[in-house]
Formats: structure tokens, sequence, C-alpha cells
């Protein structure tokens, strides 16, 4: 698919998905989840690191970061531009929080538009599962059972004993908190 | 945690998302910073005592308009810089445009000078002081536009910071001028440019220390 034809599917599921659109928005991330998954195992691969596990890592952080940056999107620049540049920021940080960034590592603002052979989902490694053990156990409680539930927070909320709303905002606080724990994690100077 | 499972969790905090607040923030936090800039400039050194007179004249008037074009132009550049996918370097390259007419026009003031007059033009009574304080009161709004960038996506935190330092400083040229008793041109086209560089300087290096996300 073209980067012109992708924007043309991804835009309006994002916009859709900025207005609610709880259905919209998961085709938004399932859409960029694979055109970064590609991205990410293509660039990692180039550094001589072809471990798709760390791919997914990377993956699973920038799709935390987008969820959270959905406010900065600017309306002028397509929507896969955006989170290309929020990609390419969280990988260029994974490298040089492992210590493997050194210098100059070519990546071209133009890698989107010839999409990588993205391949299926692998396990990512822990990150993310860590970060969700650092949270408080009723946030963790709760987003397990939102997972659970498949994604409802109502139902979720009933068997924590919570108000859907209370739920929402313990889930978004929770969701806050796991991306300030990847950003921290790994850092040389505390 | 697989990704399909993260995904569920993230479409599940799906919700309206508001940015108008988010794109209003910039000027709202640069009209506060210039607000707390020109009371601290007025509250501890005052007015130049001749501001009402001075303040339609060519040197006045240029350093508020060297200020303020700085402080625009840098603004929306760090604006920008907060929006991943949206160029801002050029914009903040257009600063050098002020800086250069000002010092073309105090290389015009010098050469119609004897040369022995130079020194007294370019370095006025106070160009330490002024090489300090607008630095210094640059780290009002410089503090309140950091902590914005944290609301943001600063995918390049070298660039926000020197936008926000140069927008800072440019902020701060215009408080301090109410006070800058200096009317040389060449020297508002030395000192204040100066200052606005090592504001930048500061910004840049604090940049990828704070704004990490």
């Amino acid at each position: 698919m073209s980067l012109d034809d992708f924007e043309a599917v991804l835009h309006p599921a994002f916009m859709a998905g900025l207005e609610g659109d709880a259905a919209a928005y998961r085709r938004f991330l399932d859409l960029i989840g694979g055109r970064l998954r590609g991205f990410l195992r293509g660039h990692l691969a180039r550094a001589g690191l072809a471990s798709a596990e760390e791919a997914e890592d990377v993956l699973q952080e920038t799709l935390l970061a987008l969820h959270l940056s959905r406010h900065t999107y600017d309306p002028t620049v397509p929507v896969s531009a955006w989170a290309h540049a929020i990609a390419r920021y969280k990988l260029i940080d994974h490298l040089r929080r492992s210590g493997r960034h050194r210098g100059h590592l070519p990546i071209e603002d133009e890698a989107l538009s010839q999409p990588e052979p993205g391949g299926a989902a692998s396990d990512a490694r822990l990150d993310v599962e860590r970060a969700l053990a650092a949270l408080p156990e009723r946030t963790r409680a709760l987003i397990d059972r939102v997972k659970l539930q498949g994604g409802s927070i109502a139902e979720a909320a009933q068997a924590a004993g919570m108000t859907e709303t209370a739920a929402k905002v313990a889930l978004h606080r929770g969701l806050k908190a796991m991306a300030k724990i990847l950003t921290r994690r790994g850092t040389r100077t505390p | 945690m697989k990704t399909d499972d993260l995904v569920t969790l993230l479409a599940s905090d799906a919700g309206p998302v508001e940015r108008a607040g988010f794109a209003r923030a910039t000027g709202l936090t640069a009209f506060a910073g210039l607000a707390a800039c020109a009371a601290s400039v007025l509250l501890m050194f005052g007015p130049r005592l001749d501001l009402a007179a001075a303040l339609a004249t060519p040197p006045v008037l240029a350093k508020f308009a060297l200020g303020a074009s700085v402080a625009g132009l840098a603004l929306i550049a760090f604006q920008r810089s907060l929006r991943p996918g949206r160029a801002a370097a050029g914009v903040l390259a257009l600063v050098l445009l002020p800086v250069v007419i000002v010092l073309a026009w105090a290389l015009a003031v010098l050469t119609m000078q004897p040369m022995p007059a130079w020194p007294a033009l370019v370095l006025g009574r106070s160009w330490s002081v002024c090489l300090v304080l607008v630095p210094l009161y640059a780290v009002l709004p410089l503090a309140a536009l950091f902590v914005l960038a944290r609301r943001g996506a600063p995918v390049r935190p070298r660039l926000t910071g020197l936008a926000a330092g140069v927008g800072a400083a440019g902020l701060a040229t215009l408080a301090y001028a109410l006070h800058c008793p200096e009317d040389a041109v060449p020297f508002l086209a030395t000192w204040y440019p100066l200052a606005m560089a090592v504001a930048g300087g500061i910004g840049a290096l604090a940049g990828p220390r704070l704004l990490r996300w």
C-alpha cells in the first residue's frame, strides 16, 4: 500500500478516534502498529539488532506514546508522519538508553514511505509488563480486568467495585504512569 | 503483554481528545512570562527615567521590534516542535533576519562616526548588565515554556530547548527595554543578540536533559 493510500485509511480512523469513536481508534492502532512494526524491525536489523522481541518492545512503548500524545497532532501534517516522528524518537531513545546509539544512526524521514514487511506480532520482552508491575495494586488489577474483558470498562469497573467514571480515570492515569516508568527505565543518571 | 492486549487497553481509553487548550498554551504562557518579566524589571530597577519621551525614538522602538520579532518567531518554532511531524527549524532560523537587520544598521551608524567613538557606542555604560540581566530574566519564561513542553511531544528536544531559550530571551528583551538606558544602535545590536544566544544555549543544553519523555 502506498503511503498516500495508507494515509487515506489511517487519517479518518484517527480523526474519528479523536472524537471518541473507540472502534475507529482501535482500527487506527492496528493499522499504525502493523506499519511501525516493519519500520522498527527494519531499523533495528540495520543497526545489527535483529531481535523481533526488541522491536515489539519499542513498538509497545511507541503505541503508548502515540496514545498519550494525541493532543499534539497537528491537522496540517499527515497522521502517518506524526506517528512516524514519534516512533523515530522512541527508537533513538531506546538505542541511546541501551548504550548502542553511537553518533549517527541513519533514520531517514522518508523511511515510512517504503513499508517494510512487518510480519506477525511477536512476543515483547518484558518492558511493558514490568511497568505494569510497578503500578499500585488497585490500578494493576483494573488494567488486568479491562484486558480480560476485552476492553470493556463497564464490566471491569463493575468487577472492581468502582464507578465507570472512576475506572476510566484510573485507567488513564495508569497508562500515563506506565509511560513514565518506561521513560525512566535504564537511564544511567537517576 | 501482547501488543494486541495493549491495543485493546489503549482503545478502551479512547475518549474524545481536547486539543484546543494545547494549541493556545504557548501564547498564554508567553504572555504570562512577558508580564512576569516586565513586572520584575519595573519592580527591581524601575523604568528608565525618560521612558515616556524615549518610547517613540528609533533605538527604543528597535529594541521592542527586535524582542518582539525574535520572540514571535522562536515561539512559533517552539510550538511547532512540540507537534511531531511539523518542521520547526526553518522558522527558528528566521530569527537571524531581525538580528542581521540591526547589525547592518549598527555598522551604518559606526561608519558615520570616527573610530575613537566606536568603543563607547558599542560598550555603552551597561553592556555587562544587559548581558547578565536579559538571560536572567529569560529564566522566568524559559521555565514556564519547559513545563509546557513536557505536555507536548518534543521529538527534537534540543531544538525545542533552543527555541524556548531564544523565545524567552526575546520576551526578556521586551521587558528589559523598559529599563535599559542605552540608545546607541551598535550597543543594542551587539549585546541583545549575544544575550539571546546565551539564553538559547542554556535552553539547548537543558532540552535533551529535561524534556525526555
